[in-house]
């Protein structure tokens, strides 16, 4: 991606996640966000020059919820701008805060992802809103089992539960290290056995401990131009590149043909303009949008290209694990926290908490020079994201 | 280009969304002070003196915490601006046609939208006082204020002005006129001519018996002046009366005053004068030069 000039991430503030935020309306509960971001910047909203505004579109059914949570954004006076990109939108909210600011139009950008999924009825507007009769080229809801079918048919059905449960405690460790996590239950390996029986099932061999939650939360972030940048943070995160891929359908429109996944051909082009030919040695952390354990574990394969049955190796191995070689969302992932307009923002921001040495307790214990975030979102949409502790070279 | 298809086909569906929101600490203590003190609580932004009513945890001008500045509120305030709503639609507060106002309450600086009553649709405006009337029974909502309550001390009626005459609005005032009536206006004009007090010397006029004052029946015209044609507020500068008829005690008096002439320089209106009785006979006639009421301030 040409870019006109640089752009770091400053600032990074999140509200605690939980299932029911009763405390704080809307615009309270982002201003928790916004106010940790602005600390962290250092800097007050009189620096800041545009606010992007992003959830799912009426998910806790407020028309342009952006003019009400001025309250709490902060965007009076100021220039706004609305995103709703489904599942995606925390990502594109980054992605176009990051053009906002590299284009030169303004030098500090606050993005903010929200989502009081309490307050709605989000499985009633996404489930619902599809025709299963009538294909309407369009997929939605996030509860499939059909990636468990597929897991199961190719590395048998005993290996590919154990795979599922190890990943899903190794996410719930590590959501035990991050107080703002949502679902925190203290998981232990030799819990695995009993919770794949006795977990309440879903779809298919999706249960409910695979599953994401749905969650309260906000996540606001600072951007800010290279010069401005480089004046308010020592190490800012700065933005190396990221893509956008989409597809209209979900699966093959011919039927069980091999279909290129979203994910895998947004990590080849970004691996490709970026000189990235060993991933897990070049990135050092990635915090992957993970609505399920068995997405999970199949999205590792694309999203790293690995081939055979690498992924299920890099799980049974705990290499995805915090101290592991390759560790995979030291947060906690989607399975602990989802306010879903602010998920796969969560995803860029807990990257460059990792690039700038603020994740606190879930820090990893090893120098992150390069990170990778993702977000996905129906039907098939994956924003991937590339963040680096050096100052991107300008092509 | 011809867009009619008749033969497209729709598909059906319909979404059934309930939704709840959480109006959090703050929010929840101004609905709890409505629902337990009958109190309207505010806050006050000591960075910016502006007080919010319903209260917010910010101010979104200089982004200071407001949570710990609570203020209480009058129960009164002002309409500062309204609509009618019309149609009907099961979530509305009230069944339609209803007033919805922006109330600024005495002390608040954002005023916020509630009910307004009292007042008939046709009169409306902003400007009017208000006070909030409390739901006897508790929602644990904003309606636990059932509506705001138009002061009835500030209604100023008054009568046609100017531009609203029009030539031919007419009305009539009617009054039967009794001995009494006959005595008391001899007291306050101080005129005993035994024409209208002495029954044997009146039998000796030409009437017979006694007859009222030429000035009381007369007198009729004024309640239609001054309280109907033009109404309330209208200043009478000249009455001429002919009197063409006796008035009998017992006799039923109306005086009619019609619009005849609008004096566009001056806004002055002529108004045309009768009196007539019972029998339809004509008492007296004239006319009258009136300045209707102006619009108050
Ligand atoms: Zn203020």
């Amino acid at each position: 991606m040409r870019k006109n000039r640089n752009v770091g991430i400053v600032g990074v503030g999140q509200s605690v996640f939980s299932s029911h935020r009763e405390e704080v309306n809307q615009p309270e509960m982002i201003h928790e966000a916004v106010v940790e971001a602005l600390q962290m910047a250092g800097i007050t909203m009189a620096d800041v020059d545009c606010v992007v505004h992003g959830n799912m579109e009426l998910f806790e059914m407020v028309h342009q919820p952006d003019l009400w949570h001025t309250i709490g954004t902060g965007a009076w006076g100021k220039e706004t701008l609305r995103i709703t990109t489904g599942g995606t939108t925390g990502a594109t909210l980054v992605a176009a805060a990051d053009h906002l600011v590299a284009s030169g139009l303004h030098d500090i950008v606050l993005a903010i992802g929200f989502e009081k999924l309490q307050e709605g009825h989000t499985t009633g507007g996404i489930t619902n809103m599809a025709d299963p009769l009538w294909g309407r080229q369009l997929q939605t809801g996030a509860l499939t089992g059909m990636t468990a079918a597929a897991i199961i048919d190719e590395f048998g059905a005993e290996r590919a539960r154990k795979a599922a449960m190890t990943y899903r405690i190794l996410m719930d460790k590590h959501a035990m290290k991050n107080e703002k996590a949502h679902r925190r239950l203290g998981l232990e390996f030799d819990q695995a056995d009993e919770l794949a029986v006795n977990s309440p099932a879903l779809v298919g061999e999706l249960r409910m401990i695979h599953m994401c939650s749905q969650s309260d939360g906000a996540c606001a972030m600072i951007f800010a131009s290279e010069e401005t940048a480089k004046q308010l943070c020592p190490q800012p995160a700065w933005i190396r590149d990221h893509i956008t891929v989409h597809r209209e359908e979900m699966f093959c429109i011919f039927g069980n043909a091999p279909v290129l996944s979203t994910h895998r051909y947004a990590a080849q082009k970004l691996f490709a303009r970026n000189g990235i030919t060993d991933p897990l040695s070049q990135i050092d952390v990635f915090e992957m949008y993970d609505p399920s354990s068995w997405w999970g574990i199949d999205w590792l394969r694309e999203f790293l290209m690995l081939e055979g049955d690498a992924h299920i190796r890099m799980v049974e191995n705990h290499d995805i694990a915090i101290e592991g070689k390759f560790p995979v969302n030291p947060s906690g992932g989607v399975i602990a926290s989802n306010p879903i307009g602010a998920t796969a923002m969560v995803r860029v921001a807990e990257a460059a908490l990792q690039i700038m040495g603020k994740a606190g307790q879930h820090q990893v214990p090893k120098p992150v020079n390069q990170a990778m975030a993702s977000g996905f979102g129906g039907t098939m949409w994956t924003v991937l994201f590339l963040l680096t502790r050096d100052i991107p070279a300008m092509g | 280009m011809d867009t009619t298809y008749a033969d497209s086909f729709i598909v059906e569906g319909k979404l059934s969304l309930p939704y709840q929101y959480f109006a959090g600490r703050t929010g929840s203590k101004f609905i709890i002070s409505l629902r337990d003190s009958k109190k309207i609580l505010g806050v006050r932004c000591n960075t910016c003196n502006k007080v919010f009513v319903p209260p917010r945890s910010t101010c979104e001008r200089c982004f200071a915490d407001l949570t710990q500045s609570w203020v209480e509120l009058k129960d009164t305030g002002v309409v500062t601006g309204f609509t009618v709503i019309r149609y009907e639609e099961p979530h509305q507060p009230v069944k339609p046609p209803y007033i919805l106002g922006m109330i600024l309450l005495d002390g608040a600086d954002t005023p916020f939208p509630h009910i307004v009553k009292g007042v008939p649709i046709s009169q409306m405006k902003t400007g009017l006082r208000v006070k909030a009337v409390f739901a006897k029974k508790t929602t644990s909502t904003i309606r636990d204020i059932d509506h705001f309550l138009v002061d009835e001390s500030q209604k100023i009626e008054i009568g046609y002005t100017y531009d609203e005459l029009e030539i031919g609005m007419a009305a009539t005032f009617t009054k039967t006129i009794t001995e009494t009536d006959v005595y008391l206006f001899a007291g306050i004009s101080g005129d005993f001519n035994p024409m209208h007090l002495n029954e044997e010397f009146a039998k000796k006029t030409p009437f017979g018996t006694r007859i009222a004052h030429g000035a009381l029946p007369q007198c009729l015209i004024a309640p239609v002046l001054g309280m109907k044609m033009p109404g309330l507020g209208t200043v009478a500068l000249e009455i001429t009366t002919r009197f063409r008829a006796p008035t009998y005690f017992g006799d039923t008096i109306t005086a009619r005053a019609e619009v005849v002439e609008k004096i566009e320089a001056k806004r002055w209106v002529r108004m045309a004068l009768t009196w007539t009785n019972q029998h339809g006979k004509l008492v007296a006639e004239g006319a009258a030069l009136v300045i209707p009421p102006t619009p108050l301030s």
